[in-house]
């Protein structure tokens, strides 16, 4: 390949040293990085118009000539009087790095952008040059650009290598895209190829580990159960789940996209990038592009397909039967229980008749679940196509008639260009059915866990048994015979963007988009009788409800772009918006219906918490103006200032509007002229920083008016119900939250490009915090969400990637790690403690919002002695083998006097981390992700035997308990419930139910192999690569018994109950993948 | 370099001015199009609410609603000697009953917010009614007296339980709630009577009401609270007054039911004996508590309260002797027999012929190794199952028209007839003046409608004073047991430290070496230096700083 050794870049400012033939020595890097600026003009030129089109990567140099002509033009001037007349005719073949043909190279004459053309479907093009020093500029989004003397070729082959420096990678931020080395904000963008071969279920658990501070946790593994989905940690009280973007329109749901129509996903974390998004982006925002067709290719068929199989694994394990009513007998003799509980004949008897099957593994089995894509996608000279389909299907594990998760999508997304008129049109539609049972899932997995080894479920009769344990009913009963919810979920999803192009340099755009949903659910519970008693679902219930609603955005946008002086690079964006949701929903609940067809018959009631569509409507509304203005100078400062100004319908007329803005900068040091050396030897260096006010507006509809609302059957007279009133207190001053937030990061790289680095650091702190106050309970009821807190919350992120192309071997590894820590700084001076479970949770100034509070064990008693002088709680008579607590005033009382604070649930330190290598046809994928910091709660019958005399079964892991030959047991003396010991270790809560749930997990192995193009051509295909995935097959962590990824909180940090023990199982997935390109 | 910047501001000028002022036009037109200003469907707001008479009553039913719930009817059972929770802290009283509490015991804050927020209920009834317009007057005097008498039967109950309160006689800001301190119970308890005086003026008596309005405050409701209030305070002379103006039929009919069995039976709801009842409506408005208190056989879940050997006990002989009595006739080993027929009606032992639905009775085994099938050994004692801890279950109240999960729609009786006379026969002794004519108006009747026949039961007992309380009391003991009285009792004669500690007992099926073979169930401790009084919530007082605490805690 031929280097091109002098300069004729308009950036010098030597014009006439090209002209006398001058040849101006520059080293080696200098050059690149010439080249790489040239390029960079193209590419910001392209940028403007990709967000002319509201589009995303692909698109193809196609119009680059004319418009890069314009540009270019006060630059040049007319110094180009090229010295000969003839002509030369050259053509070739430009192929990427593997040997395959290039579609849609653009190749331009340097110095000419008017004497231009781009390659074919099969990479072939062909151009006539003014003479042998003619040079041609190869350029492609995400190759590196490629320069090439003519000489006296005629045929000239180039080969593009993938761009590692990604520098020109172009990053979808808010209403646009920005070159990767002009970025200034913290953004992160996670393509495709990250969410790839995955057995994902959906778009949220595809993110997990994807990127620095998006933390994606896990609160039940169940099919079609929600994530938690948070960026940069807790900084407001309420709900922290980031604003999610799709394809430009605010507000969609993740969970209803195809994971493979995914082009990429931007996760904009600082003030700098998602301030443009206001009153909403407090939490950060998540912008989503799907795929689109690219430009003068023929239709490329591609499918993907990916079947497997979960295996439910349980991390608890029950003791043996007998072993068990031993330990009921040693509980009760602790207790002072006179009468063993067990003879010592019927703990023989358990010994020899063996153990039962656990119910809970009972109720669980494998389960298939596939995925599988197709989508053609092509385009001609003025339009583009992509059209793709999918199903994925996740049975559920439990047993029982058919139950689990199908999503069916379908996606068109189209861009047509009519002259300086463009539209571009994306439709999708999505269907989600889940079947389910008609209980709830913790109920049947905490039943169906708690009961020793010697009952059985089921008897040789078909009959369903309870027992002690379960007097009513059985986990199995109700999953075989006791009924089912249907949902059946439509989403449609549409965007029309239309462009006009004024000019070059201006152009304004409409786009109209949003969200139709029509969701529907249908139950039915039936009756199962179960022996020796016991009846569940006796009621009979049938019920319908569905939902239809419409979110629509509609957004007007102006943008201009000029390059001024060559080196003054300027981006203005105004628009305006309305975003609007109103969604109404109907209800019948009927009991007593038929038992066959859910028919009404005599007895059926309806019941009154049926309801019509006036009750349960909802609608908001928010307009919207926002802006931006870029400025960069020579590729190496840059500048932004973005703005939003925002008026929501949820807050009172006088407080409803609300400003937002931001200011970035950044500096490309490397780029300087002191930094020659270091740019030559070491690589890119770019600082940046920012600093900006968010907004949120989480808060329900009507909540500054105080509202009455009727309900029916509150009491009654004469045995006849009837209605009455009930009032939502008003906070007429409701206002904005507003996030005050600073970053600062670096980007740099090494060894060519090979190893990058990404570094950041923020601190944001979030005032006028929308929260319940605390109200005392004299004032009679609860009160809205008030602006009454501060919260300061920093963090760190690093993100590296490397690659290292070998001659056999292609290595790429990347590693992401991020910490956030959050600090309630002001809560109107007050304090909140909550209770959850046998802990508590605090809000109050100083500590970490959410922190458990508890007494501090102290070891235990050991001896009578220590019992007696040892400090305890008030009224427990206690026993060696008991928790002693720390007694933190010395009064002898442990009281709440004593409590400590301690860590809190949110996951810090969380990280991710990718190995991919490719050794001939060969590739190995490895994905690790796990979290570094992590308090969970975890209580019950999981950590305290015979729980509240409804667990009944011991596990094995709380085996190792107090007894004088074990003093050092980790967990106390064996009590029943009730006994001043069990009342003193287990309901006076203390950190014994807090454990360490940091882990790593090896989240997904690949191992996949491409067939030889050779082959696959001779199938007709054009690649052709298969592959076994496996899902959570390795898990490291402290605490042994629990999933340490189950959390107990949702993403509004709202606990749903310590008891994570008796979540859906956690499942462990193989499975068999092929992609096929046709 | 210089004439480029020009040039670039010239132009950014331009076109920034431009682009705006299109912005501008855009903005306007799109805001003309969405309003901001949104008004809730389904809700009203202050401002059109308070517009008829049926509004306001409506939020007066919600207050109603809020006057007492059916678990702490049953489980304050559970804080006196008549019962015993074996399994789970229903309400907390497995905590308190045991000793084994602090000042954040959920049951704490839940009474006192409850209570407040039924407070707050009547306070906004009683400030906005006024603003109804033509309101008819004397429907406005009336429903204003059935707040008045919700407000103050709410403080009643605080008072009962913390001793010193909040007085909350308007409602409260978000400030004064923080910053209220206790008002002295003496305040408090003034504020009650005369609460109750002025609602008894303008409530109706119950022979006033039309049969739809059955279950609505009555004048007679108002009177009985009155009544009991003062009970609770030892004022034996006023009792005497207030139970004479329910006795002598000014102010409203009342009498006892026939049987003491069929009270508590779903068709002789709204009988003359029933003064105030908790209202609930069959399939609508139901409570369930039932479904762990009966015995499994039958259809109950599990047992979570239990009737306790000590309550068995203090039911007497239909001679009118007590078990311990020389002459009763008691024996061990058949203690069910010639018993007081409220046991009966209250109580389920072993080999009890339960009758319910209609069908042929069921006999119910609760001694271990006794029942002859499967479903009959559900009710066996057996430590450590779900069956019942002391051998018995729950009868009265025993709704045999109940729905699934046996929610039923009974009423649930907090004034009745019989607890007036029982007030009256008490107060009557205190003043030394319980002779043959109070008797025979108030105990004898009670007896005789409980299905005594003997004379031995009937006639007056020539006895002292403290003889005669002791029988009033225990009278009064099994006459109400399952009412959620007994504790209110224990508190007021301070008996507590009697009653209320050591083991509580179940019935002859345990270990012959403890207490005589009685199931020890478990242990209570009561400590009357600081137990009589519950301890304001903690949470309450971290928020309000000016709460103070009761003696004893901190």
């Amino acid at each position: 390949m031929l280097m091109l050794n002098y300069d004729l870049s308009w950036h010098s400012l030597f014009p006439f040293a090209k002209l006398s033939g001058a040849i101006c020595i520059y080293n080696k890097f200098y050059m690149k990085q010439n080249s790489t600026l040239h390029q960079g003009l193209y590419f910001s030129k392209a940028r403007s118009l990709l967000r002319v089109f509201s589009l995303s990567v692909f698109f193809s140099s196609a119009f680059l000539p004319n418009a890069g002509a314009e540009v270019l033009k006060p630059a040049l001037h007319s110094h180009f009087l090229f010295p000969s007349s003839q002509q030369i005719a050259v053509s070739g073949t430009v192929t990427d790095d593997l040997g395959e043909p290039l579609p849609g190279v653009s190749v331009v004459l340097k110095g000419n952008n008017s004497v231009a053309t781009q390659t074919d479907i099969d990479g072939q093009w062909s151009l006539n040059v003014p003479s042998a020093q003619s040079v041609l500029v190869f350029s492609f989004i995400g190759m590196q650009p490629q320069e090439v003397l003519v000489g006296n070729q005629t045929t000239v082959n180039v080969e593009l290598q993938p761009d590692v420096q990604s520098l020109n990678e172009v990053v979808v931020v808010g209403y646009g895209t920005q070159r990767r080395s002009s970025v200034v904000g913290a953004v992160d963008q996670v393509n495709a190829a990250a969410l790839e071969g995955r057995p994902s279920a959906n778009v949220t658990q595809a993110l997990q580990g994807a990127s620095p501070n998006l933390i994606v946790q896990q609160p039940n593994a169940e099919p079609g159960a929600g994530m938690n989905l948070n960026i940069r940690g807790i900084s407001t009280l309420g709900n922290n789940s980031p604003l999610v973007v799709i394809d430009g329109i605010v507000g969609g749901d993740l969970n209803n996209l195809n994971p493979s129509d995914i082009e990429s996903v931007s996760v904009l974390k600082d003030a700098g990038s998602a301030a443009i998004y206001g009153s909403r982006a407090n939490n950060g925002v998540v912008l989503v592009t799907t795929k689109k067709g690219k430009k003068n290719t023929r239709p490329v068929v591609d499918y993907n397909g990916l079947a497997g199989v979960n295996n439910p694994h349980f991390f608890l394990k029950p003791v043996k039967g007998f072993q068990n009513a031993m330990l009921r007998n040693e509980s009760a003799a602790n207790a002072g229980v006179a009468s063993a509980i067990y003879t010592p004949e019927q703990i023989r008897q358990f010994q020899e008749q063996g153990d039962y099957e656990w119910f809970a593994d009972e109720i669980t089995q494998s389960a298939w679940q596939q995925n599988h894509n197709v989508a053609v996608s092509g385009g001609g000279e003025n339009s583009t196509y992509l059209v793709s389909a999918g199903v994925m299907d996740q049975r559920s594990n439990f047993v029982g008639p058919d139950k689990g998760l199908r999503r069916y999508n379908y996606r068109l997304n189209m861009t047509n260009e009519v002259g300086r008129f463009k539209l571009t049109s994306m439709l999708s539609y999505s269907r989600r059915e889940v079947t389910d049972h008609a209980s709830s899932t913790s109920t049947l997995m905490v039943d169906a866990s708690r009961v020793p080894l010697y009952y059985a479920q089921k008897d040789s009769l078909g009959r369903y048994l309870t027992n002690d344990v379960l007097q009513e009913f059985n986990s199995l009963g109700v999953l075989e015979k006791g009924g089912f919810r249907k949902y059946d979920d439509d989403n449609i999803f549409g965007n029309l963007t239309a462009e006009y192009a004024i000019n070059d340099n201006f152009k304004i755009r409409g786009v109209f988009g949003g969200n139709f949903y029509s969701n529907h659910q249908f139950g039915r519970t039936l009756r199962v009788d179960y022996f020796p008693k016991g009846i569940s679902g006796a009621d009979q219930n049938t019920y319908d409800e569905s939902r239809k609603g419409l979110d629509l955005n509609t957004q007007f946008i102006a943008e201009y772009s000029k390059l001024f002086a060559d080196e003054h690079d300027v981006n203005l964006l105004l628009g305006v918006s309305n975003e609007n949701q109103s969604s109404r929903g109907t209800g019948i609940f009927k009991r007593f219906t038929d038992p066959d067809l859910g028919t009404p018959v005599t007895e059926t009631i309806i019941e009154t918490r049926s309801y019509t569509s006036n009750q349960g409507a909802a609608e908001n509304s928010l307009n919207s103006a926002f802006g931006r203005a870029s400025y960069s100078y020579k590729d190496r400062y840059y500048g932004e200032f973005s703005f939003r100004y925002d008026g929501s319908s949820k807050f009172h007329e006088s407080n409803r509007w609300g400003f937002f803005p931001s200011l970035s900068l950044g500096y490309r040091l490397s780029e300087e002229d002191f930094m020659a050396n270091y740019r030559e030897n070491i690589g890119n260096l770019k600082v940046r920083g920012s600093y900006g006010v968010l907004g949120n507006q989480n808060v329900d509809n009507y909540q500054f008016r105080t509202t009455f609302f009727t309900f029916q059957n509150a009491y009654g007279f004469n045995n006849s119900g009837v209605g009455g009133t009930g009032y939502n207190f008003a906070n007429e001053n409701l206002r904005w939250e507003r996030a005050a937030t600073f970053n600062i990061g670096a980007d740099m790289d090494f060894f060519n490009g090979a190893l990058s680095l990404s570094l950041d650091y923020f601190n944001k702190t979030t005032t006028d915090i929308l929260v319940p106050p605390a109200v005392p309970g004299v004032f009679g009821t609860d009160l809205p969400d008030f602006n009454s807190a501060k919260v300061a919350n920093k963090g760190w992120e690093v993100a590296t990637s490397y690659r290292h192309n070998g001659d056999l071997f292609r290595h790429f590894i990347s590693l992401n790690i991020g910490d956030t820590r959050n600090e309630v700084v002001e809560f109107e001076g007050e304090e909140r403690l909550t209770g959850r479970e046998e802990l508590q949770i605090l809000l109050k100034e100083g500590y970490p919002y959410n922190s458990y509070v508890g007494l501090k064990r102290d070891g235990y008693f050991q001896t009578i002695d220590e019992v007696e002088n040892g400090p305890k709680p008030e009224g427990l008579a206690l026993q060696p083998g008991d928790n002693r607590y720390v007694d933190v005033n010395g009064d002898g009382i442990i009281n709440d006097d004593d409590l400590f604070v301690f860590g809190n649930p949110f996951p810090r330190l969380t990280f991710g981390g990718r190995y991919n290598v490719e050794f001939k046809g060969f590739d190995v994928n490895l994905f690790l992700q796990g979290v570094g910091k992590r308090t969970m709660m975890i209580r019950g019958e999981s950590v305290e035997p015979f729980h509240f005399n409804y667990g009944m079964t011991m596990y094995e892991h709380q085996l190792d308990y107090w007894t004088p030959q074990n003093p050092n047991a980790e967990y106390p003396r064996l009590a029943d419930n009730g006994s001043p010991s069990n009342v003193n270790n287990y309901r006076r809560g203390s950190d014994l139910y807090l454990y360490n749930a940091a882990y790593l997990r090896l989240k997904n192995v690949q191992l996949g192999y491409t067939l030889p193009e050779s082959f696959s051509s001779r199938l007709g295909m054009k690649k052709t690569r298969f592959y076994v995935s496996g899902q959570n097959l390795l898990t490291f962590s402290k605490v042994k018994f629990v999933d340490p990824e189950l959390s107990e909180f949702n993403s509004n940090m709202e606990s749903s109950g310590a008891n994570s023990g008796r979540a859906y199982p956690t499942m462990v997935y193989y499975g068999f993948g092929l992609d096929i390109t046709f | 370099m210089v004439s480029d910047w020009i040039l670039l501001f010239k132009m950014m000028k331009n076109k920034i001015l431009n682009t705006i002022g299109m912005a501008a036009m855009v903005l306007v037109f799109l805001t003309g199009c969405k309003k901001l200003d949104l008004i809730p469907e389904d809700q009203f707001t202050d401002e059109n609410y308070w517009t008829s008479e049926g509004k306001a009553r409506s939020v007066l039913n919600t207050a109603y609603s809020q006057m007492a719930n059916s678990a702490t009817f049953f489980y304050n059972e559970a804080l006196s000697d008549n019962a015993v929770v074996g399994r789970g802290d229903a309400e907390g009283v497995a905590s308190i009953s045991r000793g084994t509490f602090d000042p954040s015991l959920v049951r704490f804050k839940e009474e006192w917010n409850e209570s407040y927020a039924g407070i707050k209920t009547t306070n906004i009834f009683l400030e906005n009614v006024d603003r109804v317009p033509n309101m008819n007057e004397d429907s406005k005097s009336r429903m204003k007296a059935e707040a008045r008498f919700i407000r103050a039967l709410k403080h009643f109950q605080l008072m009962t339980w913390f001793g010193d309160i909040p007085l909350v006689s308007q409602d409260l800001t978000l400030e004064e709630a923080r910053t209220i301190s206790r008002t002295p119970r003496a305040e408090v308890l003034s504020f009650i009577l005369s609460e109750l005086d002025a609602a008894a003026a303008d409530l109706p008596a119950n022979t006033e009401l039309s049969a739809n309005e059955r279950g609505m405050l009555t004048k007679g409701a108002a009177l009985a609270l009155k009544a009991r209030v003062l009970l609770y305070e030892g004022e034996w002379q006023q009792v005497v007054e207030v139970c004479e103006m329910l006795m002598n039929g000014s102010n409203g009919s009342y009498a006892l039911f026939p049987s003491y069995a069929d009270l508590f039976h779903p068709d002789n709801q709204y009988s003359p004996e029933d003064i105030l009842s908790l209202q609930y409506v069959p399939e609508l408005r139901t409570w369930g508590e039932f479904f762990d208190f009966a015995p499994i056989s039958v259809g109950s879940r599990l047992n979570a309260m239990a009737p306790t050997q000590e309550l068995i006990d203090s039911y007497l002989m239909t001679n009118g002797r007590t078990i311990e009595d020389e002459g009763s006739g008691y024996n061990e080993d058949n203690p069910y027999v010639n018993r007081d027929p409220r046991l009966t009606a209250t109580v389920v032992y072993h080999l009890y012929q339960w009758d319910a639905d209609g069908g042929t009775p069921r006999t119910i085994y609760t001694r271990p190794g006794t029942a002859p099938d499967d479903t009959g050994k559900l009710d066996e004692y057996s430590p450590g199952s779900s069956a019942s801890p002391t051998g018995y279950y729950w009868r009265k109240y025993y709704d045999p028209e109940h729905s699934s999960n046996m929610a039923s729609g009974l009423n649930l009786m907090l004034i009745r007839y019989a607890d007036i006379l029982l007030m009256y026969a008490e107060a009557k002794n205190e003043l030394g003046q319980l002779d043959e004519s109070v008797w025979n108006q108030t105990i004898r009747p009670l007896r005789e409608r409980a299905g005594f026949t003997d004379a031995g039961a009937l006639t007056f007992p020539s006895a002292g004073q403290s003889a005669l309380r002791e029988i009033v009391r225990n009278e009064r003991r099994v006459e109400l047991a399952l009412e959620g009285l007994r504790i209110f009792d224990i508190r007021r004669w301070r008996i507590a430290d009697e009653a209320l500690n050591g083991w509580v007992h179940g019935a002859r099926f345990g270990s012959p070496s403890d207490d005589g073979g009685y199931i020890r169930v478990v242990q209570r401790s009561f400590d009357e230096s600081k137990h009589y009084l519950w301890p304001v919530p903690r949470d309450e007082r971290n928020i309000n700083k000016n709460l103070s605490q009761n003696p004893g805690w901190n």
